[in-house]
């Protein structure tokens, strides 16, 4: 990748460059130093004529607070950090809103004022998280007025941003907090080959998107293979075809390239232009190219700035797009409804990439028609597999516990050695790692954000239930405490008023 | 995928059925197979810790603690296992769809402008061969009501139970019941409203019993031909109260509508759907109409859903009301998921596993027959490896009509044939094609 002699962005595009070469938290370490430093230089442009012209980053920046949380001591717990350990008879120390310290029950002391809590049989895990929701653009109730999830008017639609479509007031929120979700991926829909930018946000209530969003998470990019774009644009000018829609693609990053390049050469030009001491130096500096917000998302992607989500269902095309990732020098990051990741696993392993899946939902339409039970297994099995299950689903995501129990009951069945401190890693640490925010939570170590679920037993039981969820180290909800419950607007004074929804309805 | 297509694969499935379940398999020509030392749900009555089923012609000939294998009979010794009746999925279109997005791959519901609803008989579109029926027989489900879906008129047509066997003679019972879409799915099909649901509904009704009264004067006298005479045909078993008419309807206002309405024509009814029938559990329980529902359906995703809880089925349940959950076609298995969380959230335990045994059974007039393990009815039997009810928990042999059945399936083949990538001397797609 070129190098630039400017700050803010050579900052941002360093950072994303390490995630190809697997280094996720120096990766993240420099995504937050750049996305201050854009800030900065966006309110510089501005004010100063002086200064070239840099689009901000972050034009819709978290304003998301951790609440307040007490100093709590959860122990005696089965605990499964996230990362392959199980500490039975475990606690975890939450202070200060972050993860204080993970260990065996008699190595960690409550410092003096923190609660104690006896967990014992309990299960404790990192907050679950959804890489692919649509809560909010999706929300419920579902009609016309409320469906803002795919922006089907173009197969190219790079230029919408999830977050503008999602409505803080989805009820499914709620409803996933109460199944342990902490963090949450929401993706637009998968008309489009290019669908747009989605956001990822804290499971938080906030009145904006703003409040919720999680501080200085990348964004992602949403493309789609297959059936869905050449069966809404067939009969609307194409693509009508798989090939279409490859054509489609690679249009598009031929472009993105050139967009990108066009941005590269006006800030080189720039420098020289600011570096100009001589006596013939042009009165006026160089004129910034019009900004596209289309290209200026599809040229992030190939800066490795967005991470590239990629719904594709059948083995062939995901070796296909593995192949034009390398063409356009771009890295996809997960396969979402990767349904036939496990006839590819070993490619998918091999190129660094996640399959994101479900444990068993198949047979809707052709693509979906090969599923195996053990495909998240198959895909964890291999040497650096990365498997991740989603829901796509507003219930789904409310027992993603389960769904991984399944896939991980499966993959037993055929001598495939999972525990369950490794299958939780698919509903925690790799989609975090996936979206970008392993560095800060998914999860339980010491220095990360107390994203925190305590269970009333072994989540991957179907009787299990989320008892108390932390996120940030605040308490968010309590199964036994009504009023640790959020209820969204929608739901307030419905009926006689004796039934308020809310998380714990 | 066609007939001898599939007929291919079931006899390959057979020849390459595991050693493990080679045993069960020999039991086929046998037909005497005791099942010994299980924990035993009987449903209709108590566990039996270390118990005994004995099935001899397709039938439970004996069920308790402590009995004898007979002479010659295969025994299977299920200690540390579980044993159920058969899963019985009250509510799917399984065997009329292969793939949803596939219109020659789906017989489930009519499209835009035909004009017939009611006549339409589940069993003439009927696919024993579906790859759904191994697939979901490997997850214990043993028999379903296999339904269409409404097209455009409200009326989805006749249901039929079915075995899972996959065998041509597989009908349990054709036009086991009808069923017709009220609340939002029917007011769509009616003008817009939920009174022109209603309306239209009780004109369906009103004019096959005009019909049924005298059939050769209804035919001589003069109709505007909104109504199909074929379709006022199909009605007949539905206004004499035989069939269930199975109604989907979710909000307790048109619960209530409902209940009015069945006790004018003197209707058996079913409720589909149901998230808000907590809220008028005494009066279904009082109206001694089922409820077949969802145990994951938790949000106000329509108007008609708005006060939707994961309680439903364990309030309905103490009111006493007979539940159960559907799941469309593909993984009607998931029932046991549904049952599993309705116990997390109160159903009793012997609540949730009658939910998917013995009440479907009973809705459909065989509560004499299926559902429970008793003395006397059809061997619809599963082992498990553990809780039914549990997500980890997977069937190890299941019966149907007393015959063991292969457990292999398209996705245990495809899982068989990819499990190892490594490249061998030929493709993969040599691969249990032997």
């Amino acid at each position: 990748m070129q190098k630039f002699g400017w700050t803010a962005l050579a900052v941002l595009m360093l950072g994303a460059c390490a995630p190809k070469d697997g280094g996720e938290g120096e990766a993240a370490d420099a995504a937050d130093a750049s996305a201050a430093d854009a800030a900065v230089a966006s309110n510089e442009t501005a004010d100063k004529a002086n200064e070239a012209v840099r689009p901000d980053l972050d034009p819709y920046p978290s304003t998301y607070e951790p609440y307040p949380g007490e100093t709590v001591l959860l122990t005696g717990a089965t605990v499964l950090t996230g990362d392959g350990e199980r500490i039975e008879n475990g606690s975890v120390l939450i202070a200060d809103g972050k993860i204080s310290a993970v260990g065996a029950a008699d190595a960690v002391t409550a410092p003096e004022g923190a609660t104690t809590i006896n967990a014992n049989g309990k299960w404790v895990t990192p907050g679950i998280i959804d890489i692919h929701s649509h809560l909010g653009d999706y929300p419920s109730p579902s009609n016309q007025s409320t469906s803002d999830g795919n922006e089907i008017v173009a197969p190219n639609t790079a230029y919408v941003w999830a977050e503008h479509s999602v409505w803080p007031q989805d009820a499914g929120f709620t409803r996933a907090l109460a199944g342990g979700i902490t963090s949450l991926q929401v993706l637009p829909g998968s008309a489009n080959l290019f669908g747009g930018r989605s956001t990822i946000l804290k499971n938080v209530p906030s009145r904006s998107v703003q409040g919720m969003k999680f501080p200085d998470a990348p964004y992602g990019l949403k493309m789609a293979c297959g059936e869905n774009p050449k069966r809404v644009y067939g009969e609307r000018g194409g693509p009508g075809t798989r090939m279409g829609n490859f054509a489609g693609y690679r249009a598009a990053w031929i472009e993105a390239a050139a967009y990108r390049k066009k941005w590269d050469d006006y800030w080189a030009d720039y420098k020289e232009w600011e570096n100009d001491d001589s006596d013939d130096k042009e009165e006026k500096p160089p004129e910034a190219p019009a900004r596209d917000l289309k290209l200026e998302t599809l040229a992030g992607a190939l800066r490795g700035e967005i991470t590239v989500n990629m719904h594709c269902y059948r083995a062939d095309e995901m070796v296909q797009v593995l192949d034009m990732a390398e063409e356009f020098g771009y890295k996809v990051t997960t396969f979402h409804h990767a349904i036939e990741a496990y006839k590819v696993a070993d490619y998918l392993a091999q190129n660094n990439v996640c399959a994101a899946v479900w444990a068993d939902w198949w047979g809707f339409k052709l693509e979906a028609f090969d599923t195996v039970g053990e495909n998240a297994a198959l895909v964890h099995a291999q040497p650096n597999g990365c498997a991740i299950i989603h829901s796509d689903d507003a219930l789904g995501i409310q027992r993603l516990n389960q769904e991984a129990a399944k896939a991980m009951a499966d993959g037993r069945r055929i001598g495939i050695d999972i525990e369950p401190e490794d299958a939780i890693a698919w509903v925690t640490s790799n989609p975090a790692k996936a979206m970008g925010i392993l560095d800060r939570t998914g999860t339980l170590e010491a220095g990360k954000m107390a994203d925190v679920v305590v269970w009333n037993g072994n989540p991957f039981s179907v009787y299990a239930k989320a008892e108390k969820v932390y996120i940030d180290g605040a308490l968010m909800y309590d199964r036994a405490d009504p009023s640790l419950s959020p209820r969204m607007d929608f739901e307030l004074g419905m009926h006689d008023n004796s039934f308020t929804g809310g998380a714990g309805q | 995928m066609n007939a001898n297509r599939m007929k291919d694969l079931k006899m390959k499935t057979l020849i390459a059925f595991a050693a493990a379940a080679a045993t069960i398999a020999s039991a086929a020509s046998a037909q005497t197979v005791a099942i010994m030392d299980g924990r035993v749900h009987t449903v209709s009555g108590a566990v039996i810790e270390n118990g005994d089923v004995i099935i001899r012609d397709g039938r439970i000939a004996q069920v308790g603690a402590d009995l004898t294998a007979p002479p010659g009979a295969t025994v299977i010794d299920a200690t540390g296992k579980v044993v159920t009746p058969g899963l019985f999925a009250p509510l799917s279109s399984i065997g009329l769809v292969e793939i949803g997005a596939i219109e020659d791959a789906n017989d489930a519901s009519p499209i835009e402008g035909f004009p017939l609803g009611a006549s339409l008989n589940a069993i003439d579109a009927y696919n024993p061969g579906s790859v759904l029926i191994p697939v979901n027989r490997a997850a214990g489900v043993t028999r379903a009501l296999m339904s269409p879906s409404a097209g455009p008129t409200i009326f989805a047509g006749r249901a039929a139970v079915i075995d899972l066997s996959g065998r041509p003679n597989s009908v349990t019972r054709a036009e086991a019941a009808q069923m017709v879409v009220m609340g939002e799915n029917g007011a769509v099909r009616a003008g817009g409203t939920r009174m022109g649901a209603w309306a239209v509904l009780r004109e369906y009704l009103d004019e096959a019993r005009s019909y049924h009264a005298n059939p050769n004067d209804y035919v001589r006298r003069p109709h505007d031909g909104r109504f199909a005479l074929s379709d006022l045909k199909a009605l007949g078993p539905v206004i004499n109260g035989e069939q269930p008419l199975i109604v989907s309807v979710n909000s307790a206002n048109d619960i209530r509508t409902l209940i009015r309405l069945k006790n004018t024509y003197r209707l058996n009814v079913i409720i589909a759907g149901g998230s808000e029938a907590w809220r008028v559990a005494r009066e279904i329980a009082t109206a001694n109409i089922p409820v077949i529902t969802s145990a994951m359906y938790n949000l106000p995703g329509q108007f008609e859903d708005l006060d939707a809880t994961l309680k439903n089925t364990a309030r309905l349940n103490q009111a006493g009301v007979k539940v159960s959950f559907n799941e469309d076609a593909h993984n009607i298995r998931l029932i046991r998921q549904h049952a599993g969380n309705a116990v997390a959230e109160g159903l009793p335990f012997d609540a949730g596993l009658a939910a998917i045994t013995l009440n479907p059974a009973t809705f459909y007039g065989l509560g004499d027959q299926l559902g429970s393990l008793d003395a006397g009815k059809i061997a619809d039997v599963v082992i498990w490896d553990g809780d039914p009810l549990e997500v980890t928990t997977k069937p190890e042999a299941v019966f149907i009509n007393g015959r063991p059945q292969d457990l292999n399936n398209r996705q245990q083949m495809l899982m068989e044939r990819y499990r190892d990538l490594s490249r061998g001397d030929l493709p993969l797609a040599y691969r249990g094609a032997e």
